[in-house]
């Protein structure tokens, strides 16, 4: 699903050349729960970004879907980003002038439903992480796990190849944490959905199939 | 359209923030429109100025009256064909009614100035054969000729007091001289003048008329004078000249004259504001500028406060261009809703002043008879707020369309 072949970034600062990722390469099968895991500054939210197309490779290729988004124009990926990847933040940046439901349908204007189809499947989408109930409810009247579990929603509602999530549950606490880990858990066995999650917590780590470790813009062995 | 509800839900994020903008931008065009309408009234009663006719005054000042024996002399200058006397009566109706006005008007009879209007003496004959767009019906004229206190009326006046021919009423002047111990003066409407305002915009049909014989037997000898002496001469081309000459005659007597086209004198006239035209214009100028300013700044502000928002819209696959529209969407949006509310404002305005009682009469007697918010005022008005919404959104539009997802999500 999502294939990372000996890819470099390096960041210009000024004069100076900062090398993030160095020629690294990743794979990620369909279906796949991995982990990015590594000290701050080892290039893992980097690696995210351009695995997610927000971001763009100094060399190498990074294909998803069997599509190299390395070679995509910004409009292009933007385009991409819409309905191929689902990106979960670590303080859920939520729009607090929309409800939860429209939150969740923002994604969707960039479609083709009407406006009845995209309420239908936002809905579908609060149902699958249990907050049905709130969708009236705007960002300021939920809790911090409750949100999280909206922008889960946001992320899924276009059913993206891939949901790629920057330390989902730094900014929980544990029980809301664990409430989010088990909601990807289900995306991942359910629905199928292959996730790369950046994290810095082991507990979150070890409910991925798989983990990788990341030092100085090198995977390492482990 | 679909992304209309965004914008209009984050224009409400921070209502006293929108509300006091727009209200800025509304004031803006309110001062606009109304400005532009004033500007817009006083050139279309320039325009109606005929080149043949002159105006001769006082070199001093309109308060000062020139001698009555000045007519047969301004007659005698080589290519006037006629003169006609004129002084502004400055009457306005008693406050008693007609009928209790007739027993005893007297000067303990107090006035209601709310109901001024423009009422002037005039040599009849000679006055409204130099105007020929103020047409009166031949019966309602031969009677106005015969009756010594017989005036005729404009439509608009007419209709405003709902005046008939035949009516009576009195009118008591503020200027000194005019007011008499015996009491206001007695009118009596012989006649009611109307004008063709396509073929010729800005004349004034809100004006009373009357015999300028009848203010002179009115009044002391010693007090009667004449305002103006309205020229009319035979080829407009030589009003300079023309005009030289009649001055020159009164060069060396203790009230000197001053003679200019009918559009000059209406132009001075209204320039005793000071220039008109460019304090107008500098007004407008200048609040159009600080409003850009004020609009810009809450773009600005609206886009920095959401600087996170933006990484996440693109985040989401929102374009760039998306993005930018969001932002000059709102900016647009404030533009219209102010440029709306402005323009009603205006129209609002112009409304009550050009129907309250006694101020449209005073317009009328400078020759503002139809102050309004013309429709191209509106639209200029409107148009002007929608570019303003639009310059001020775009700096900030562009920042937003140029922000890299990641250096946004970095400082997150």
């Amino acid at each position: 699903m999502v294939s990372v072949k000996d890819v470099t970034k390096v960041y210009k600062r000024g004069s100076e050349e900062l090398k993030v990722l160095d020629s690294l390469s990743l794979d990620v099968p369909e279906g796949e729960f991995v982990a990015l895991m590594g000290p701050s500054g080892s290039g893992k939210t980097t690696l995210l970004n351009l695995i997610a197309g927000i971001d763009q490779p100094t060399s190498g290729a990074v294909v998803v879907g069997g599509r190299n988004i390395a070679v995509l124009s910004e409009g292009e990926l933007a385009k991409w980003r819409s309905h191929s990847v689902g990106f979960i933040f670590q303080f859920y940046n939520l729009i607090p002038v929309l409800s939860a439901l429209e939150n969740v349908e923002l994604p969707l204007l960039l479609t083709k439903l009407n406006k009845k189809e995209r309420r239908e499947r936002a809905l579908t989408a609060l149902k699958v992480v249990g907050l049905a109930d709130r969708s009236t409810h705007y960002p300021r009247q939920l809790s911090g796990g409750q949100e999280q579990r909206v922008a889960i929603a946001r992320a899924i509602v276009t059913d993206p190849l891939v949901l790629v999530a920057d330390e989902p549950t730094g900014d929980l606490d544990a029980k809301s944490a664990e409430e989010i880990l088990k909601l990807m858990e289900t995306l991942n066995r359910e629905f199928k959905k292959t996730i790369v999650m950046v994290t810095h917590d082991p507990r979150a780590a070890d409910r991925a199939h798989v983990q990788r470790h990341l030092e100085k813009g090198v995977l390492q062995l482990r | 359209m679909k992304y209309l509800p965004f914008v209009f839900k984050h224009l409400r994020r921070n209502w006293v923030r929108t509300t006091s903008t727009v209200v800025a931008m509304a004031v803006c065009i309110f001062l606009l429109c109304t400005l532009r309408s004033v500007l817009s009234e006083v050139d279309g009663m320039l325009e109606a100025s005929s080149a043949s006719r002159l105006v001769t005054r006082h070199s001093v000042s309109l308060t000062f009256n020139l001698p009555m024996a000045y007519e047969s002399r301004i007659q005698s200058v080589p290519g006037v064909k006629r003169v006609a006397k004129t002084a502004w009566f400055g009457g306005s109706l008693p406050a008693k009614k007609e009928g209790q006005a007739d027993a005893d008007a007297g000067s303990d009879s107090t006035t209601d100035w709310s109901n001024f209007f423009n009422n002037m003496a005039v040599d009849a004959e000679a006055y409204f054969a130099m105007y020929p767009e103020l047409v009166v019906p031949p019966d309602q004229w031969q009677s106005f000729k015969e009756t010594r206190s017989g005036c005729v009326i404009g439509s608009k006046l007419a209709k405003k007091f709902n005046w008939k021919v035949g009516d009576k009423f009195f009118l008591e002047s503020f200027i000194p001289p005019y007011r008499r111990r015996s009491g206001p003066f007695e009118f009596v409407v012989s006649g009611i003048y109307d004008a063709d305002l396509a073929k010729f915009p800005g004349t004034d049909v809100s004006t009373m008329y009357f015999h300028f014989d009848y203010l002179k037997e009115g009044v002391a000898p010693r007090d009667i004078g004449v305002g103006t002496f309205m020229v009319e001469i035979d080829d407009g081309n030589q009003a300079a000249s023309v005009g030289k000459a009649i001055d020159a005659l009164f060069e060396n007597s203790s009230a000197t004259s001053i003679t200019e086209t009918e559009q000059a004198f209406k132009a001075s006239f209204i320039a005793m504001a000071g220039n008109l035209a460019f304090l107008l214009n500098g007004i407008g100028l200048a609040v159009s500028f600080t409003i850009l300013l004020v609009t810009a700044n809450t773009m600005s502000m609206a886009v920095r406060e959401r600087r996170t928002e933006i990484g996440v819209l693109k985040t989401l696959g929102f374009s760039s261009a998306h993005v930018m529209g969001f932002v000059v969407g709102e900016a647009l949006l404030l533009g219209i809703l102010g440029g709306a509310l402005g323009v009603f404002g205006s129209q609002g305005l112009l409304y009550a002043v050009s129907h309250a009682p006694g101020v449209s009469d005073i317009l009328a007697g400078i020759g503002l008879t139809g102050l309004e918010l013309k429709p191209a005022v509106a639209v200029l008005g409107f148009f002007i707020a929608v570019a303003l919404g639009l310059f001020a959104g775009l700096v900030p539009a562009l920042s937003a369309y140029r922000a890299k997802i990641t250096d946004i999500l970095r400082t997150v």
